[in-house]
C-alpha cells in the first residue's frame, strides 16, 4: 500500500501561511511585552508546525531553516536567551525568508535557500548562548521512507543467518505506559523465526501479594534471523527506558566479508540527512549575487510570485461554521418551500392559486437569500489584511528613525475576498506614502508641537453601504502651494489656474507625480498614487485625499458593497423595525428626567457622566409620527419608559439616537437601496429580517454628520417615502 | 447464517467486531488530515482533536484504542494530556504515541516520563507510522 499525502499540501501551506502572520503579528507584539510567555509559546508553536509539516512535503530547506528558527525561540521562551530589539528584528527577517519558502513550496518545490539566508541562520545562532545548544540534533529532513535499505529482505541472504538470544526482563510498571511484552515478543517474531520462547515466572508473588496492574515475568527469546542486531533493537524502541534487555548473536557468525560490508552501508544511511552546519551553507548560486538588501529582494521576489502564484491561494476558502449553518437552515426552508408547491400542484384547484403564489414566492425568497449567502461565504474581514502593515511601519519606522505607530480599528469589516487581496497593493502604498513622506522625524514633531511619535489610523467601516477604507496621518500634511506649482511645472495645470484644494489634492493622483525632489527609497519606487487610484477605480471605487497642512492627510477609499453582513442591533420606533451597525453602538441608556436637557443651537442633548451628547429622535427623523411625546424626553408626556438612547459614535463624535425598544441583536445581509428603491440620505441599506419586513439600516456616520438641530424640526426628512410603503417587496 | 458470521471475524480486528479507534491530537490542520488519511487507509476509524482539552472533553463517554499526541499545543499541551490520560481507568494501559520532532529529545523523555507508550517522528512516513501503530496495538 503506498499513502500518497501531497494532497495536504495544500492545506498546509494554507495553514503555514496563517502561521508565519501569527509569527509577525506575535513578534512585532512582543515588542512592548518581551516576557509575555504565552506570546512566545504561541510563536513557537507557530515555527514548530511549519517544521512538522514542511518534511512531509519534501520541502527540506524550510525545514532546515524553521529548524534555526526554532531553536532561537525555544531559547528565548526559556528565557535562556533574553528578548531584544535586536532578536526580534532577525526573528522578522527569518519571516520574510520562510514566506518566501512557503510561496515556492505552492509552486511544488524544495525552494533554495534565498540569499540573506544562511547569514541570517548564523545570526540565529549567534543569539544562542552555549556551545551545548548546537548538539541539539541536526533538522530532520528525511527522505520520505525512512531507511528501508536494512529492511529490503531480498537484500539478505541465508548466509547472513544468526541466531539471537533476546533476554526481556521488563519492569514492574511497564504496562502504565501502554507497553505490552506479548506486543514485543510478536514483533520479534516477524523478523525472522522464533525458535524458542521461555517464561520465567520467578518472579511471580503469591496470588494474594499479586498486583495484575504489574509485570512479574521475563523472557528468553531465541530468534533466527539474518536481520542486524540494530532491526531487533528497534522492537524495544519504545520500552528501553522499561525493560532490561540483552541481545546476544551466536554461534553461526557470518562471512567477515559481509562485516565490511554492512557498516559502510549504514553509514552511507547515516549520512544522508545532511548535518545542520554544512546544509545550511550550502546555498545556491543566487547567495552570492547580492550580499546587501537581502530584505528587499526577499520582498521583490515575495511581490513577483505573488503575481505569477496567486491563483494557489485562491483556491480554498476558509469560512466559519456559523455561516454553513446558515447555508444549511436556509437549504432546509427551500425544500420545505418546494415540497409544499409540490403537493400544491399535485391536487390543483383554482382555489388554491393564492396559496400556490404565496409558496412560490416564499420559495423565491429563500432561493434569493441562498443566492446572497452563498455569496457572502467570499466575505472577509479586512483584520487578516490590515496586521500586515504593522510589519510595513515597523519596517519603515526602523530605516528612517522616525517613531511611528499604527492604529488599526474596524478589522472585522468584512469584504469580498478577491477585493480583499487586490487592496494589499494599493495599501501598501498609502501606508508607506503615510510612513515616509507623512509622518515627520521626532525632533520635527515637538518643534510643531506634536507628540514624538507619529500615529497612522488604518480604519475600515461601513458607510452608505459602502465600504470606506482610511489611511489616516498626524503628519505634516500636503503643502498645496508646493502640489499647484509642481503641477504647473509638470505641465498638468495650466499656470494661474483657479483650482479648488479638493482639486489641488487629486493632483496627487495624476500619472508621474512626485512632491519629493528625490525619491525616497522606501514609496518612491513601483506604484505611484496613481496606480493607487487605478486600482481602486477598478474595484469600481473612489479615492479622495483631505489634508491639513501641518496636521496630517486622510486617504480614504470607499468601495461599492451591493452586499455586506454587519451585525445589527435591532430596534423599534413606533411600528417600525430598525438597524443600527452594532459597531458604532457605544452603549444604552434609559435617561432620568434631570438627564436631558434643550441647549440653544444644538436641540435636545443627554448628559452621560458629564458629557453632554447632543440627542436625536429616530422617529421624527423618519417622520413615521410627529404626534406622541412631541416634547422632550421625560417631559409631561410621561413618555419615559418607552425612550431609551442609544449612544452612538461615528468618526469622533457621539450622538444619543432616541429609541422606543431593543428587539435584539442579528447579523444582517445589507441589500442596497440603491438598487432596489433609490438612495435615501442617513441609511446605509435595508435588510430583510426572518418574518419577512423590511427594516432599513441607518447609517451613523451620516447621520452624525448632518445638522441635528435642523433635523429636530417635525417632518423634514425625505425617508418618510419609503417607510409610508408597507411592507416593501425585497426586489 | 453461519457463513456470514464467520467471514465478519475474519473481516474484524483480532479483538472483536469493531472498528479501532485511534484519536488524533494536533492543533495543525494539515497534520491532522495527515495522519488521520493514513491511518484510515490503514482501515482505523479516526476522531479529531484540537488540543490536549480538546481531548479530554471528546473522550468524554466514548473510548479509542490508541491516541496519537502532538506535544505542543495551546490550552493543553501533550504532556498535561498524557500525565491525564494515565489517570482514567479506561486510558491506564491503552497505548499512547506522541508525535515528536527530531530537535527535541528533551521533550521525549518528558513524554515517555508522562507515560506514552512510544512516539512518531515528525515529518512522519506513512507506512512506517502504521507499522508503528501496529507494534503498540494489540
Amino acid at each position: 500500500m503506498k499513502i500518497d499525502l501531497s494532497q495536504f499540501r495544500q492545506t498546509f501551506l494554507q495553514e503555514s501561511a496563517e502561521h508565519v502572520m501569527t509569527m509577525e503579528a506575535g513578534l512585532l507584539d512582543l515588542r512592548s511585552a518581551p516576557t509575555d510567555t504565552e506570546l512566545l509559546n504561541a510563536i513557537f508553536r507557530s515555527a514548530h508546525s511549519i517544521k512538522g509539516g514542511a518534511g512531509s512535503f519534501g520541502l527540506n530547506n524550510l525545514v532546515r531553516f524553521t529548524h534555526a528558527l526554532e531553536n532561537l525561540l525555544d531559547q528565548l521562551r526559556s528565557m535562556e536567551v533574553p528578548v531584544t530589539e535586536a532578536a526580534i528584528a532577525v526573528l522578522l527577517e527569518s519571516v520574510d525568508v520562510l514566506r518566501v519558502l512557503l510561496e515556492a513550496g505552492a509552486e511544488g518545490e524544495d525552494a533554495p535557500m534565498p540569499a540573506g539566508a544562511p547569514e541570517l541562520v548564523a545570526r540565529m545562532e549567534a543569539f544562542i548562548s552555549g556551545p551545548g545548544s548546537v548538539a541539539d540534533g541536526a533538522p530532520a529532513p528525511r527522505p520520505a521512507g525512512g531507511k528501508e535499505a536494512g529492511a529490503d529482505p531480498t537484500a539478505l541472504h541465508d548466509s547472513d543467518l544468526k541466531v539471537y538470544t533476546v533476554e526481556l526482563e521488563p519492569a514492574r510498571e511497564m504496562f502504565l505506559s501502554g507497553a505490552n511484552p506479548i506486543m514485543l515478543i510478536r514483533n520479534l517474531a516477524s523478523l525472522g523465526t522464533l525458535t524458542c520462547c521461555q517464561v520465567d515466572t520467578a518472579g511471580l508473588p503469591p496470588l494474594d501479594g499479586l498486583d495484575p496492574g504489574q509485570c512479574y515475568l521475563r523472557w528468553t527469546i531465541e530468534l533466527t534471523t539474518a536481520r542486524p542486531e540494530e532491526e531487533l533493537r528497534e522492537v524495544f524502541e519504545f520500552v528501553e527506558h522499561l525493560a532490561k534487555i540483552t541481545i546476544h548473536s551466536s554461534p553461526a557468525a557470518p562471512p567477515a566479508a559481509d562485516l565490511a560490508v554492512k557498516p559502510a552501508a549504514l553509514a552511507v544511511a547515516g549520512t544522508a540527512p545532511p548535518a545542520k552546519s554544512t546544509a545550511l551553507e550550502v546555498v545556491p548560486d543566487v547567495a552570492a549575487a547580492t550580499p546587501a538588501a537581502d530584505g528587499r529582494r526577499v520582498a521583490q521576489r515575495r511581490a513577483a510570485e505573488k503575481k505569477s502564484g496567486g491563483g494557489a491561494e485562491a483556491s480554498s476558502i476558509r469560512v466559519s461554521t456559523d455561516k454553513v449553518d446558515r447555508l444549511i437552515d436556509l437549504v432546509g426552508e427551500l425544500v420545505i418551500a418546494q415540497v409544499m408547491t409540490a403537493q400544491m400542484v399535485e391536487g390543483f384547484t383554482p382555489g388554491c392559486l393564492p396559496k400556490l403564489r404565496e409558496a412560490v414566492a416564499a420559495m423565491e425568497r429563500n432561493t434569493r437569500e441562498l443566492h446572497e449567502r452563498v455569496m457572502a461565504v467570499r466575505m472577509m474581514p479586512v483584520g487578516s489584511l490590515f496586521q500586515r502593515y504593522q510589519r510595513t511601519v515597523y519596517d519603515i519606522a526602523h530605516t528612517t528613525g522616525k517613531q511611528i505607530r499604527l492604529e488599526i480599528s474596524g478589522e472585522e469589516t468584512e469584504i469580498d475576498k478577491s477585493m480583499l487581496e487586490q487592496l494589499g497593493d494599493p495599501l501598501t502604498h498609502l501606508i508607506r506614502n503615510a510612513a515616509d513622506h507623512g509622518i515627520e522625524l521626532a525632533g520635527t514633531r515637538l518643534e510643531a508641537g506634536k507628540t514624538e511619535e507619529g500615529v497612522i489610523h488604518l480604519r475600515a467601516f461601513h458607510r452608505s453601504g459602502r465600504v470606506v477604507i482610511e489611511v489616516s496621518d498626524d503628519g505634516a500634511g500636503i503643502d498645496q502651494a508646493r502640489v499647484y506649482a509642481k503641477a504647473v511645472e509638470r505641465g498638468l495645470v495650466a499656470a494661474g489656474t483657479q483650482l479648488s484644494e479638493e482639486q489641488i489634492n487629486m493632483l496627487l493622483f495624476e500619472p508621474g507625480f512626485s512632491t519629493r525632489d528625490e525619491v525616497s527609497d522606501l514609496s518612491g519606487r513601483g506604484v505611484g498614487m496613481d496606480v493607487v487610484k487605478r486600482n481602486v477605480q477598478q474595484l469600481s471605487g473612489t479615492v479622495s485625499l483631505a489634508s491639513v497642512k501641518g496636521s496630517g492627510s486622510t486617504v480614504s477609499i470607499e468601495l461599492p458593497l451591493t452586499l455586506a453582513i454587519l451585525d445589527g442591533l435591532l430596534v423599534r420606533v413606533a411600528d417600525r423595525t430598525l438597524v443600527l451597525p452594532l459597531l458604532a453602538v457605544i452603549e444604552t441608556v434609559s435617561p432620568q428626567a434631570g438627564q436631558v436637557s434643550r441647549v440653544a443651537e444644538q436641540g435636545e442633548v443627554v448628559v452621560i457622566r458629564g458629557e453632554s451628547i447632543p440627542l436625536l429622535h429616530l422617529r421624527r427623523f423618519l417622520g413615521i409620527s410627529e404626534i406622541a411625546n412631541g416634547g422632550m424626553i421625560g417631559g409631561a408626556e410621561g413618555d419615559q419608559q418607552r425612550t431609551l438612547v442609544i449612544v452612538v459614535e461615528a468618526g469622533r463624535k457621539k450622538i444619543g439616537l432616541v429609541v422606543e425598544e431593543l428587539l435584539g441583536q442579528q447579523q444582517v445581509v445589507v441589500k442596497s437601496l440603491e438598487r432596489n428603491l433609490h438612495r435615501i440620505e442617513g441609511l446605509m441599506g435595508a435588510t430583510i429580517l426572518g418574518d419577512g419586513c423590511v427594516a432599513p439600516i441607518v447609517d451613523v456616520a451620516v447621520i452624525a454628520g448632518m445638522d441635528l438641530f435642523t433635523l429636530q424640526a417635525p417632518g423634514s426628512r425625505q425617508p418618510r417615502a419609503i417607510l409610508r410603503q408597507p411592507q416593501m417587496q425585497a426586489s | 447464517m453461519w457463513n456470514c458470521s464467520e467471514q465478519a471475524v475474519v473481516g474484524s480486528s483480532r479483538e472483536g467486531f469493531e472498528v479501532r479507534k485511534v484519536l488524533i491530537v494536533d492543533d495543525s490542520v494539515s497534520m491532522r488530515q495527515m495522519v488521520g488519511f493514513t491511518l484510515k487507509e490503514g482501515g482505523f476509524e479516526v476522531l479529531e482533536a484540537e488540543h490536549g482539552q480538546d481531548a479530554l472533553d471528546k473522550l468524554q463517554g466514548t473510548s479509542v484504542d490508541l491516541v496519537i499526541t502532538d506535544l505542543n499545543m495551546p490550552v493543553m499541551d501533550g504532556i498535561t494530556l498524557i500525565t491525564n490520560l494515565r489517570k482514567q481507568p479506561a486510558m491506564k494501559n491503552k497505548p499512547i504515541l506522541m508525535l515528536t520532532t527530531e530537535g527535541l529529545a528533551s521533550k521525549k523523555e518528558e513524554g515517555k516520563a508522562a507515560g506514552a507508550t512510544g512516539w512518531i517522528v515528525k515529518p512522519f512516513d506513512p507506512e512506517k507510522l502504521l507499522l508503528t501503530v501496529a507494534k503498540v496495538l494489540p
